[in-house]
C-alpha cells in the first residue's frame, strides 16, 4: 500500500492508535518505522535516528530499540515462553547471566511467571501474545509498535493485552498500535490518526474509532 | 558485539543434525570428488619424478664414468656443438645428479645406502630436432672414452607420458564434474535450512540480531560440509599413497619403481585437498545465504 502526504509527530511516552479499513496503510506505516521498508520521498525520524540515511549494517542496533508485536504473535512453536524470550536476548549476544535474571523478570511482569515451562501451543492466545509482549519489552525499547495484537483475541483476553500495554507506556515507552477494534479505541480515548488510502483523514487528541460511527 | 562460540556451535550442529541426510550426501560428494582430485595430483607428481631426466623435451642421455677425465667430456661437448640434429644440450654434474638419484630411487632404500655420491655418473642431456635421430646418435656416443652408457628410450617415456596426462585429464573432468555437484548440493542444503529456520531467521530480524550473527551459522555448516569432506578425501590419499608402496614393494613392481610419491608431494597434495573442501563448503552455503537471506 502506497502512503502519500504523511506527516506525524508523536512525542516520546505517547499513546497512539492508527486506525482505518484494510489496505489503508497502516502496516505499510509501520513498516517504514521499523525501517523494514524505506520512503521514496520525506524523512522519517525514530528514536532519534533518520531511517533514510540509516546505514544498513546499523539497521539492527536501531531495531533493539524498537519492540514489535503482531497479530499472529510470530512465536517459535518447539520453544517455551522462556526462550522464546531468552532467545531475543541471545541473539543479540547479551549473556547466559543477563538473560537469566532478565527473562523470569519480564515474565513476572506479563504475568506468566508460572507458565514460562510452556510451549506457545500450551498458552491460550492471550498468554501468547503477553509472551511477545515480553519479548518484544524486554530490552527496554523506546518504541513499542504493535500491528492488530488484539486481532486474535476474544474482548476479554484483549483487555488484559490492553492493559498490559497501558502499564508499559506509562513507563516511558512510546506505543503505536494499528487497531480494527473499535470498542478499545473508544474507551481508550487516546491519540487516534485515522488513514484512508494512504492518506491521514484525521489526527485527533482523545479521539474515538470513528467520527459519527 | 561478541558472538557467542556456544551459540555458534549449537545452532550450527543443530543444522547439520536437522538435515543429516542432505549433509551427509554433500559430505561424500565432497570426499569423493576431493578424492579423484587427490589420485591426479598423486599421478601426476609420481610420473613427473619417474620422467625427471627427460623434462624439457630431452630425448638422448650420455652419462659419463663417474671418474670420466674433463677432456673426455668437452670432446663430448665439442662434437654436440657441431652436430646439425642437436637443438640443445645441457650438462648435469654429480650433485645435482645424485639428487635426483636421491629422489627417484626413495622406493629402494637399501640401493640408496649402497651408493654414494662419487659413483653417481654426470650426464648431457640432449634435445634434438628429430626425436628418430636418438638411437643412431646415442650409438655413436656409446663407445667413447669416458661414456659409459647413453640412454634414448625416449618413446617408451614418452607413451607413459601421455598415458597419466590422458588419465589426469579424464579423472580431473569427473572431479570438476563432481565438485560442482557438491557445491550445488551444499547450497542446496543451506537453503532448506534457511527455509526450516525462517521463522527464527525473521524473529532475529525483529530483534535486532546483526546480519553476520544470523548468516554465521549456516555459513559455518556448509564449510564443516566441505572440511568434512575434505578430511576423508585426505585420509584417502594417504591411503593411496601406502598402496603404491605397498604394490611396489611387495609385488616389486619394477616398472613402478620410479614412480615415487615424496612426503612433500602428499603433503601438498592434502593441503590443496583441504582448500578446495573449504571453497567449495564456503562458497555453496555463501551463494545460498547471499541469495536466501537479504535483509
Amino acid at each position: 500500500m502506497a502512503l502519500s502526504d504523511i506527516n506525524i509527530d508523536v512525542e516520546r511516552g505517547e499513546f497512539v492508535f492508527l486506525v482505518g479499513s484494510s489496505g489503508s496503510g497502516k502496516s505499510t506505516l509501520l513498516r517504514l518505522l521499523l525501517r523494514e521498508e524505506r520512503p521514496d520521498a520525506g524523512r522519517i525520524w525514530v528514536s532519534g535516528k533518520d531511517l533514510g540515511q540509516l546505514a544498513p549494517w546499523k539497521v539492527p542496533y536501531f531495531r533493539r530499540n524498537i519492540g514489535v508485536i503482531f497479530q499472529d504473535f510470530r512465536l517459535l512453536p518447539n520453544r517455551t515462553a522462556f526462550e522464546n524470550v531468552a532467545f531475543a536476548l541471545e541473539v543479540i549476544g547479551k549473556s547466559k547471566k543477563t538473560i537469566s535474571a532478565q527473562v523470569p523478570q519480564i515474565l513476572d511482569l506479563v504475568g506468566l511467571s508460572d507458565k514460562m515451562g510452556r510451549l506457545p501451543s500450551e498458552l491460550s492466545g492471550g498468554e501468547q501474545q503477553r509472551v511477545a509482549i515480553a519479548r518484544a519489552f524486554v530490552n527496554r525499547p523506546l518504541v513499542l509498535l504493535a500491528d492488530e495484537p488484539t486481532g486474535n483475541l476474544d474482548p476479554e483476553t484483549t483487555w488484559g493485552v490492553m492493559r498490559l500495554l497501558e502499564r508499559i507506556n506509562r513507563t516511558g515507552t512510546t506505543v503505536v498500535m494499528a487497531t480494527h477494534d473499535v470498542g478499545i479505541v473508544d474507551s481508550m480515548r487516546r491519540r487516534v490518526i485515522e488513514l484512508d488510502h494512504g492518506t491521514i483523514q484525521r489526527d485527533q487528541d482523545r479521539g474515538i474509532y470513528g467520527i459519527g460511527v | 558485539m561478541a558472538i557467542s562460540v556456544e551459540y555458534v556451535v549449537k545452532e550450527t550442529a543443530g543444522n547439520l543434525w536437522r538435515n543429516r541426510l542432505m549433509s551427509l550426501a554433500a559430505v561424500l560428494t565432497v570426499a569423493v570428488s576431493l578424492s579423484l582430485v587427490g589420485a591426479a595430483l598423486l599421478i601426476k607428481q609420481g610420473v613427473s619424478t619417474a620422467t625427471s631426466q627427460w623434462q624439457g623435451g630431452v630425448q638422448l642421455l650420455i652419462f659419463f664414468n663417474p671418474n670420466a677425465p674433463t677432456s673426455e667430456k668437452h670432446s663430448v661437448e665439442v662434437q654436440l656443438k657441431q652436430m646439425a640434429e642437436v637443438k640443445s644440450f645441457f650438462y648435469v654434474d654429480r650433485a645435482a645428479s645424485y639428487k635426483e638419484f636421491k629422489r627417484l630411487m626413495a622406493n629402494e632404500p637399501d640401493l640408496l645406502n649402497a651408493v654414494t655420491q662419487n659413483q653417481i655418473p654426470p650426464s648431457y642431456r640432449v634435445v634434438l630436432k628429430d626425436p628418430a635421430e636418438a638411437p643412431a646418435l646415442g650409438k655413436i656416443f656409446a663407445g667413447q672414452p669416458g661414456v659409459k652408457t647413453t640412454e634414448y628410450n625416449f618413446g617408451a617415456i614418452k607413451t607413459m607420458l601421455d598415458l597419466s596426462s590422458i588419465a589426469q585429464a579424464v579423472i580431473i573432468a569427473l572431479a570438476l564434474v563432481l565438485l560442482l555437484s557438491a557445491t550445488v548440493l551444499i547450497f542446496n542444503v543451506i537453503r532448506v535450512g534457511i527455509f526450516a529456520r525462517r521463522r527464527e531467521v525473521s524473529v532475529m530480524k525483529l530483534v535486532g540480531a546483526t546480519n553476520w550473527f544470523i548468516r554465521i551459522p549456516f555459513m559455518l555448516e556448509g564449510l564443516t560440509q566441505g572440511l568434512v569432506g575434505a578430511v576423508v578425501a585426505a585420509a584417502g590419499v594417504l591411503g593411496l599413497q601406502s598402496l603404491f608402496n605397498y604394490a611396489i614393494n611387495h609385488f616389486g613392481v619394477k616398472l613402478l619403481s620410479g614412480f615415487v610419491i615424496t612426503s612433500s608431494d602428499v603433503i601438498f597434495t592434502e593441503i590443496f585437498v583441504l582448500a578446495v573442501g573449504i571453497v567449495v563448503g564456503a562458497g555453496g552455503s555463501m551463494i545460498a545465504v547471499r541469495r536466501y537471506l537479504e535483509v
